[in-house]
């Protein structure tokens, strides 16, 4: 099935209104304002000239603070809320929220306050404080972060390595990187009898609700979140935002209408951001490729309240079948940034890690790095009895291989003019997950349906995956759903986050629908009903029973009702103690890397994904196209460069390198479609993320097939290879 | 931002005139006032000043706002300056900034343009943070114990090539200076990027005849390929005959502190064969008296790779690869 994007017309046509569209009668504007040290204690800020400044209403800083209570989810564990103490933690951290009548007055006037620090000396740099590494609590599905699988008779996984006949290993290491939507993080908050209403782009407008409740110790009840329209998300809008908070503080206490968005460069320091990792792994494996022993310990970054860990040593866990397997996963706290989920946390970093050591055994080994990887397949995680539901990874891999012409590759590349052209490839993978959610199906007297779930559709194409699930449940034409997604009135779920939308919501909606149908005939059927007495049964939009039939909708209205609605819900059951559940791919690209400059260009890529039933194709491609160009970002543009002293030295658009259309060649995205009932009703498992794993390492692995270099960090950047270029 | 008074003369009698910073595409000025680096009290918006039109009946007039754009897709321009400006900036802002600008537009050095962080160039004498700081874009050639920002312009590096120089006008007269005379090594006083008065305009961009330029080309090696500052670009001019150079010019950006020309390398290419080799040993005097920083020594072998890369592409008849 391949539909157009419902919202798409109003997107393009600059129609969609995003959170910071909405303007109120007395708006006030608030300006955050940022630290411009690292670590230290805020001793005294001089307010006087901010508060006479045009236009200024109120000036709050630790020292004259809005009260937030720190939220707490069983999922994202605590919350920061601005403004609560004087200790800064980190460069850009938010010291003072200065609202006046005009943006500009609040911006002017915030430059006028001056803050005194008391300045200690920052840690900023993951390498060069391993010493304060800690072990990292247990992952979000409750797996030890570190754990130990051996063969029988075997000692340790040092014996493993050391009796293994070929073994590889390295260090590889990925830096700081921000989700940098387009949107920035925003928010319009007003208060009125009703309570508290926020327009702010997140994930889940149920979970801003639940944060801003908590927050500000109201009932979520009194909080109504809206949130139709999200700027990209990526998993920097999870957490409730800066300016969210702070609106809703302000607006309490001033009463009236507020709005405040974080600038370009704030949102590098005032949001969070994926960590920098190391990573060391090492391979044995036997002379055929056979895979003997794999260790993996990694280390990332984290602020100094650990809020965040990026697992990328489960990636090694889930990956390849090996009787012996080390992982160690570990924090280190330091003065910079907070840090969260960004699109695919842990298995993007950790691919790169894994793929590109795979692809240095394939080397050693002198065969085919798709050979190496079909060889070691595994059939589920490491030291897990549950087999994965359904796998078709050889056939990605094939498939891919024809496609790409991976047979012309040689072990050296080819060269073409000036130009050095390599090509490479690497395995995706990306857990298939879906959390408790819960759908209203109403259907209406004129033959058309709503189907709402209080998550979101920070671009993923959910509100036209709603309609069509919604559309195949209730037997009706996609064009007569109505979805909605975006208000916290809504029914919890459908949260965007961990590639889970689709599996969670669908089934959800699989149970509405069933619930909508059931007692649209059970009132069908009801004593004085059209169908009072008899069998009925449903399809195609229409209620028959009696060798008559009425659409629902005349069913209704001879019921004299307008509507009816029922609620379903799905959650993970029974299923996690059969199976275990992932998506796979097969990334290919080939590069070409000039051979007197090293400047490298991605010139075809190709991504093959097994990932369960594909609901709406032309959404899907767009998926996993840009999850693939996040791939190439990673490994040739991306990564935040933090100074010793924790200030950015790129922390803007400018300096924070993401691809252009001209970096970005045609990508072609195949499926192989195999529907994995096992893991939900509609055999749909996650694709939100699964494009950018293995991509950095594919890039990396052409880049080694290209010129012979091996670069086992990113971004790759001419420097890495000038060196190894020929004369 | 702060307040500012705005005025927009209609002439250059006007302009000169009138007091503050000129406006023209406003893609640098409006960027630095946004970020505080610039706090002009009175800013003068010029773009109704008649300095435009492009003359190329003897070499190349260029008014002074005319824009990058136009400039650009105009067919009696030499390659290298074409080349130059269609891999500078974006369409978008090409379509705003003028010429006259573009020789104007100030470093893109993370602590310039951070008014939170000591800057020599900024304020005079506060401190450089960039020699010990994120100093992989930065210059090798040209740079003091004060400064070691790079000039940005591309346009700039292909016209200091091809000898241009700028007509400056104030309220006492006008005068022409060679491009490569106007702007200033920074030495100990970086703020003085270079020989424009207070008050003076630049009114017209002027490139002698040489007609051996229409073998020209610009290469450009940069992080991504559109939208980004060079590491290290070229502008190369040669006169072939008989497979031996004749006469070269070329020019180098994105590794120094003003658009830099190479006459060693010129001279070293004189009477040479057209060959890869003899562009490599040519190149070889390139980068001499770089001094590169710690996270910046790969723009000397760049830098020299680069001059050969581009007089290679200008040599061959093909222009090789698919992308390239």
């Amino acid at each position: 099935m391949t539909t157009t994007r419902i919202d798409a017309p109003l997107k393009v046509t600059g129609r969609a209104r995003y959170g910071s569209d909405h303007n109120l009668p007395g708006m006030l504007y608030g300006h955050v304002m940022t630290s411009t040290i690292a670590n230290g204690e805020i001793v005294a800020m001089d307010v006087a000239a901010a508060q006479a400044a045009p236009g200024v209403v109120a000036v709050y800083t630790p020292f004259d603070p809005l009260t937030l209570r720190t939220p707490t989810t069983p999922m994202l564990g605590d919350t920061w809320v601005p403004l609560q103490d004087r200790t800064v933690t980190h460069y850009g951290q938010p010291v003072a929220f200065v609202v006046a009548e005009t943006y500009e007055q609040a911006r002017d006037a915030s430059a006028l306050v001056e803050v005194s620090y008391d300045e200690r000396p920052a840690r900023t740099s993951l390498a060069g404080n391993l010493e304060l590494a800690e072990d990292a609590p247990p992952g979000l599905d409750g797996e030890p972060s570190s754990s130990v699988v051996l063969a029988e008779g075997v000692e340790s996984i040092e014996d493993a390595l050391a009796s293994s006949p070929v073994v590889v290993g390295g260090r590889y290491s990925t830096p700081t990187q921000n989700h940098a939507a387009m949107e920035p993080h925003s928010a319009v908050a007003h208060w009125d009898a009703d309570g508290l209403t926020v327009y702010s782009g997140n994930q889940g407008a149920f979970v801003q609700q639940a944060d801003l409740a908590a927050a500000l110790e109201v009932d979520p009840s009194a909080v109504h979140t809206v949130n139709p329209f999200v700027g990209g998300a990526f998993g920097g809008k999870g957490r409730t935002s800066v300016p969210a908070f702070l609106a809703a503080a302000a607006s309490r206490a001033l009463g009236r209408p507020v709005k405040a968005a974080l600038s370009r460069e704030q949102v590098f320091t005032a949001t969070a951001n994926r960590p920098e990792t190391l990573q060391e792994i090492t391979l044995g494996a036997d002379r055929d490729g056979t895979l003997i022993a794999v260790r993996h310990d990694s280390w990332c970054s984290a602020d100094t309240d650990r809020s965040f860990v990026e697992p990328t040593s489960a990636t090694s866990r889930v990956a390849y079948r090996t009787p012996n397997l080390a992982v160690s996963q570990k924090v280190v706290p330091l003065h910079i940034p907070r840090t969260t989920f960004m699109r695919a946390p842990g298995e993007a970093p950790g691919s790169f890690a894994l793929e590109s050591a795979m692809d240095e055994l394939a080397v050693a080994l002198d065969m085919d790095p798709i050979e190496l990887r079909l060889r070691n397949g595994s059939l589920g995680p490491a030291g897990s009895d549950l087999q994965w539901s359904s796998k078709y990874l050889d056939d990605c891999y094939r498939i891919g291989a024809e496609h790409f012409g991976w047979s012309s590759r040689t072990p050296t590349g080819r060269r073409e003019g000036d130009w050095l052209v390599g090509m490479g490839t690497a395995t995706a993978m990306f857990p298939a997950l879906r959390f408790p959610t819960t759908t209203e199906i109403t259907l209406q007297a004129d033959d058309t349906a709503l189907v709402s779930v209080g998550g979101s559709d920070p671009g993923t194409g959910l509100l036209t995956v709603m309609a069509l699930l919604g559309a195949e449940a209730l037997d009706l034409g996609p064009e007569r759903i109505t979805p909605r997604l975006g208000l916290s009135a809504y029914p919890p779920g459908g949260m965007s986050g961990g590639s889970t939308a689709t599996a969670s919501v669908g089934s959800a909606i699989v149970a509405a629908a069933s619930a909508v149908l059931e007692e649209l005939q059970s009132l069908a059927s009801a004593p004085d009903a059209p169908f009072a007495g008899q069998d009925v049964t449903y399809a195609d939009g229409r209620v028959l029973g009696g060798g008559r039939s009425m659409t629902f909708g005349e069913l209704l209205s001879a019921l004299g009702r307008d509507t009816i609605s029922a609620i379903g819900s799905a959650a993970p059951g029974e299923e996690m103690t059969k199976h275990s559940f992932s998506s796979f791919g097969a990334q290919f690209c080939e590069v070409r890397v000039h051979r007197w400059t090293g400047d490298v260009r991605v010139s075809r890529m190709l991504g093959v994904f097994d990932a369960g039933r594909i609901v709406n194709d032309q959404a899907a491609r767009s998926q996993l196209k840009g999850g693939m160009i996040w791939g190439v970002s990673a490994a040739l543009h991306e990564g935040l460069e933090i100074e010793d002293d924790g200030r950015l030295a790129n922390g803007d658009l400018a300096g924070y390198l993401l691809p252009v259309n001209a970096d970005i060649p045609e990508i072609d995205v195949q499926f192989v479609q195999h529907p994995d009932t096992l893991h939900n009703p509609v055999g749909a498992r996650g694709i939100g993320e699964i494009g950018v794993v293995g991509m950095a390492a594919a890039v990396a692995n052409a880049v080694y097939n290209a010129t012979g270099v091996r670069v086992r960090h990113t971004p790759i950047t001419i420097e890495d290879l000038l060196e190894g270029l020929p004369s | 931002m702060q307040s500012f008074e705005l005025t927009a003369p209609t002439t250059v009698d006007d302009a000169l005139a009138g007091a503050g910073t000129f406006l023209a595409g406003g893609t640098t000025l409006v960027d630095l006032m946004k970020l505080d680096v610039l706090t002009p009290r009175h800013v003068q918006d010029i773009n109704a000043v008649p300095l435009r039109g492009i003359d190329t009946t003897d070499g190349l007039r260029l008014g002074a706002l005319e824009r990058m754009s136009d400039v650009a897709r105009h067919p009696g321009v030499y390659p290298m300056i074409s080349r130059a400006l269609l891999q500078s900036a974006s369409q978008q802002l090409r379509n705003m900034a003028s010429m006259g600008g573009n020789l104007l537009q100030r470093t893109r050095c993370t602590y310039f343009r951070d008014v939170s962080m000591p800057c020599n160039r900024r304020v005079p004498g506060s401190g450089c943070p960039a020699r010990s700081g994120a100093g992989r874009m930065h210059a090798v050639l040209g740079t003091s114990e004060a400064c070691v920002a790079t000039h940005p312009s591309d346009v700039a590096v292909a016209l200091v090539a091809l000898d241009a120089q700028v007509s400056l006008a104030d309220a006492a007269g006008t005068r022409t200076v060679p491009l490569l005379d106007f702007y200033r090594l920074p030495g100990d006083t970086p703020h003085v990027e270079n020989d424009l008065r207070p008050g003076e305009l630049i009114t017209e961009i002027v490139v002698p005849r040489l007609d051996w330029a229409a073998n020209s080309t610009y290469v450009k090696v940069r992080d991504r390929q559109s939208y980004e500052f060079a590491l290290c670009s070229a502008a190369v001019a040669l006169d072939v005959r008989d497979a031996r150079v004749v006469d070269a010019r070329v020019a180098v950006g994105g590794v120094a502190t003003v658009p830099w020309r190479l006459t060693a390398v010129e001279e070293a290419l004189r009477g040479a064969p057209v060959t890869e080799e003899a562009f490599q040993e040519a190149a070889g005097v390139a980068a001499e008296g770089a001094t590169p920083l710690s996270a910046n020594g790969f723009k000397v072998p760049l830098l020299r790779r680069t001059v050969v890369r581009a007089l290679c592409e200008l040599t061959q008849d093909e222009p090789s690869g698919s992308r390239g």
